[in-house]
């Protein structure tokens, strides 16, 4: 291969970083070359943004350096030598413009006037590179999350020269976007930039990079040319130990109906009925945008919706959370840390907090720590959070820990219908695995429920059936033996109007 | 034993520094530790102290409540117009408690149900308490004080004030409301996340509702307090109060942001600044100098609170 031949552009020798004598990253060493993308990958918790913080120059390394093009990286110099990284989360500033936010570090002209037509005019010119229309007057806030992340990317991309680290870029696009951003990719390449591609998502591993580096408690377990590795080996590499079949067995659902709703509509989505039964998963797939999430807390009485819902054949009138609470309808949310957690609060007070009636001693109507205690950490333990102890801060959990506590929270109320939304987003294999456990064992003792996920395989994986929306309307509906990723995708993303399966 | 001296420290920043101004203070003032000294301490400071626990409910909700101060001003001197005209005390505390609980209910409709600012809210709601509080007593204090009242603010039981065992009750009150029951709990999850609490079915303009209610009810009893301790309804009683009040509960370690805190730890702000004020006073650093000391002092504590609770790593 050329690449091997040229001079690395970014050479990373024995990084390691320890915090208050805790090793987190030890001794990781890889090249870079120009033109080529590397995927950083491991589980949460591995060290991937440890790693990453070091690399874009946020973190200096307890030992080993960074060399980019020859040049020793020190902390806070990542931009002035090319290195430019975009965070998993979105850094800017919703209230100010496109081009105002990509060009903030840098403004052109006096720092008392600032050029404001050329801070334009150098937004206009990258956002027009990416081939990606935004309006560079326009205020943040007006865009969709997808074009965010582009602007993101393009404001990166100002400073990157050399070097671009990419993390979890495509949790919060659309299928589409996804594959703009890909496009994207391949034209930096061709310009000979070198990128650090961190992802969960295999696919998009295996359709950008071209070679990777494996963390896995803090240790580098890996490194090499993606094309000489099949990906169950890679995912090994991650988890340390063998993946069994994923597909999970699932069991027959029964014929009693437990969540049927009729003619469901708001703003955001229109003649919704749908219905699962007892002991069913029912997936629901769709573009960002369709509808789904607006659907689902509805459904939970978080949003106003006209329409009839019945929950165990019994209508549910003038429904609104506690009414679905007390016929054990439930709702795990998206996005954990905003609409999820207590994140400065104890792991036990954030298992406990949907139920905490369920703990309350007779006498003097006090909350009984005992039962909350114990039935804490028997949820640690079913549903394998790892956790030093239940008194821990659910801030200090990885992603994958901290979801499995978001949906521990409501098998404590014993659910009868269980509506999660992106269950498994931004966690780790292990995780993944053990919450597609979870969901099919509530499935399996007789809870209905309800998935909606932008991970195809995911609900290929778990569901019985999969109801598609599109533009706030069901769009199609598949059951098991008609499972097809590509026919799904289409009718998600389709521009036609009529329903292509009849119910 | 140095783990959990640092562990006590992280949860309770107020005690170092507690410490070092009590071996200070009575190093310099042979009078500092007197009884009638510690006596006059605790009493002047069971307003605040009362006032404080109330804060420190709407600070755990990631509120705040500037009409404290205020409230108790209003409630002192309506309490008195009332006591003055009947003579009949029971009628004094009901009018005082009542005076607050409006102000707390219309607080806590206006921010728990109509989702009003908490700043601006209980800022408006400070103006029409200084208001009426002066506009009803003219700005004088209010004569005729039934003479019970004011000789029960020299009651003594077991050394300390009968005003003070009575904000030791609403102290103890607030520890067991906030620590044994579900409302407690609540109170602590919509500070910490209002999002989520409202994803997991918690009632939260119900908590709120309830927080700035309480607040104000405990702003009336603090004005009825103040009766007993000064003798009279002064219009004034409360203003110049706000800032101790929200300088204890901050220096106590019960974050602005919600979530995180206890009344344990607003206990502990009000004996840090009290002991400081009466330290200084004793020592002879004339009022405007105090000031300067104290609002050091909270920039210290905050800073201090800040290093300590931030967590490994």
């Amino acid at each position: 291969m050329s690449q091997s031949e040229q001079k690395p552009i970014l050479q990373v020798r024995g990084l390691s970083k320890a915090f208050a004598g805790k090793t987190v990253v030890h001794n990781v060493t890889f090249d870079l070359h120009p033109g080529e993308i590397i995927a950083l990958v491991g589980e949460n918790g591995a060290g991937k943004s440890t790693t990453k913080n070091m690399l874009c120059s946020l973190l200096a390394p307890s030992e080993g350096e960074i060399l980019v093009d020859g040049q020793k990286l020190e902390p806070g110099i990542g931009e002035d030598l090319g290195v430019s990284a975009v965070h998993q989360e979105l850094s800017l500033f919703q209230t100010l413009t496109v081009a105002e936010n990509m060009c903030i570090s840098r403004l052109p002209g006096k720092a008392a006037n600032v050029d404001w037509a050329e801070a334009e005019r150098i937004a206009a010119e990258q956002l027009d590179f990416l081939g990606i229309e935004i309006d560079p007057h326009v205020t943040v806030d007006q865009l969709g999350s997808g074009k965010q992340q582009v602007v993101e990317i393009g404001k990166a991309l100002l400073h990157a020269e050399k070097v671009l680290i990419l993390d979890e870029p495509t949790t919060s696009l659309t299928a589409v976007e996804r594959e703009k951003l890909f496009n994207i990719l391949d034209k930096l390449k061709e310009r000979g930039l070198a990128i650090i591609f961190i992802s969960h998502f295999m696919e998009e591993i295996y359709r950008v990079c071209d070679s990777y580096v494996v963390l896995r408690d803090g240790e580098q377990v890996g490194h090499g040319k993606l094309a000489d590795v099949p990906q169950h080996h890679l995912e090994e590499m991650m988890v340390g130990r063998a993946i069994g079949e994923a597909r999970p067995d699932l069991s027959e659902p029964t014929a009693d109906e437990a969540l049927r709703v009729e003619d469901f509509e708001n703003e955001d989505f229109h003649q919704i009925s749908l219905s699962v039964k007892k002991g069913e998963i029912l997936g629901i797939a769709g573009l960002m945008g369709a509808g789904r999430t607006e659907l689902a807390e509805a459904i939970f009485g978080l949003r106003p919706a006209k329409g009839k819902i019945w929950v165990h054949g019994q209508e549910v009138p003038g429904h609104n959370v506690t009414k679905m609470k007390d016929r054990n309808v439930v709702y795990v949310p998206e996005d954990r840390r905003i609409n999820g957690l207590f994140l400065n609060r104890p792991v036990r007070e954030n298992l406990s907090a949907a139920s905490i009636l369920t703990f309350v001693k007779r006498r003097l109507r006090g909350i009984g720590f005992k039962g909350e205690k114990r039935k804490a950490n028997e949820l640690a333990e079913e549903m394998n959070i790892r956790i030093p102890h239940i008194e821990n801060h659910v801030s200090d959990l990885s992603g994958g820990n901290q979801q499995k506590v978001l949906i521990g929270r409501w098998l404590v109320t014993a659910p009868e219908v269980i509506i999660l939304d992106e269950p498994t987003k931004g966690v780790d294999i292990g995780a993944k695995f053990d919450i597609h456990a979870t969901i099919v064992r509530l499935a399996h003792e007789g809870a209905g429920v309800i998935i909606v996920s932008s991970d195809l395989p995911e609900l290929l994986n778990t569901a019985h059936r999969i109801v598609v929306m599109r533009k706030g309307r069901i769009a199609g509906e598949f059951t098991r033996d008609q499972f097809d990723p590509a026919r799904i995708i289409s009718v998600a993303a389709s521009e036609g109007g009529a329903r292509d399966d009849a119910a | 034993m140095f783990r959990s001296l640092t562990s006590a420290a992280r949860l309770y920043p107020a005690i170092p520094v507690i410490v070092v101004l009590l071996v200070s203070f009575s190093t310099i003032s042979p009078y500092f530790l007197n009884a009638g000294n510690v006596e006059a301490m605790l009493a002047a400071n069971s307003v605040v102290l009362i006032a404080a626990v109330g804060m420190t409910l709407v600070f755990l909700t990631g509120g705040i409540d500037l009409s404290i101060s205020t409230v108790i001003s209003a409630s002192a001197v309506l309490s008195g117009l009332v006591m003055a005209a009947t003579d009949n005390v029971a009628l004094g505390v009901l009018t005082a408690m009542g005076v607050g609980a409006g102000f707390g209910a219309a607080n806590g409709v206006l921010i728990g149900i109509f989702g009003l600012t908490p700043f601006i809210t209980t800022m408006a709601t400070q103006l029409i308490a200084r208001g009426i509080a002066f506009v009803m007593s003219q700005g004088v204090a209010v004569r005729g004080t039934p003479f019970w009242v004011m000789d029960f603010g020299f009651w003594v039981w077991l050394g300390i004030p009968a005003v003070t065992w009575i904000a030791f009750g609403v102290v103890l009150i607030g520890i067991a409301a906030l620590t044994l029951t579900t409302w407690g709990r609540e109170v602590y999850l919509v500070g910490s996340n209002r999002n989520s609490a409202r994803f997991t079915g918690i009632n939260v303009p119900q908590i709120e509702f309830s927080v700035y209610f309480l607040s104000g009810l405990l702003g009336g009893l603090a004005g009825f307090i103040s009766i007993a301790n000064l003798g009279n309804a002064i219009p004034g009683v409360g203003d110049t109060l706000l800032l101790i009040i929200i300088g204890a509960v901050v220096l106590g370690g019960t974050a602005m942001e919600g979530g995180e805190g206890s009344v344990l730890r607003t206990l502990l702000g009000v004996a840090l600044l009290s002991i400081l004020i009466n330290g200084l006073n004793l020592i002879g650093i004339p009022f405007y100098d105090q000031l300067i000391v104290q609002g050091v002092l909270i920039f210290v504590g905050t800073w201090l609170a800040m290093k300590l609770s931030r967590r490994r790593s």
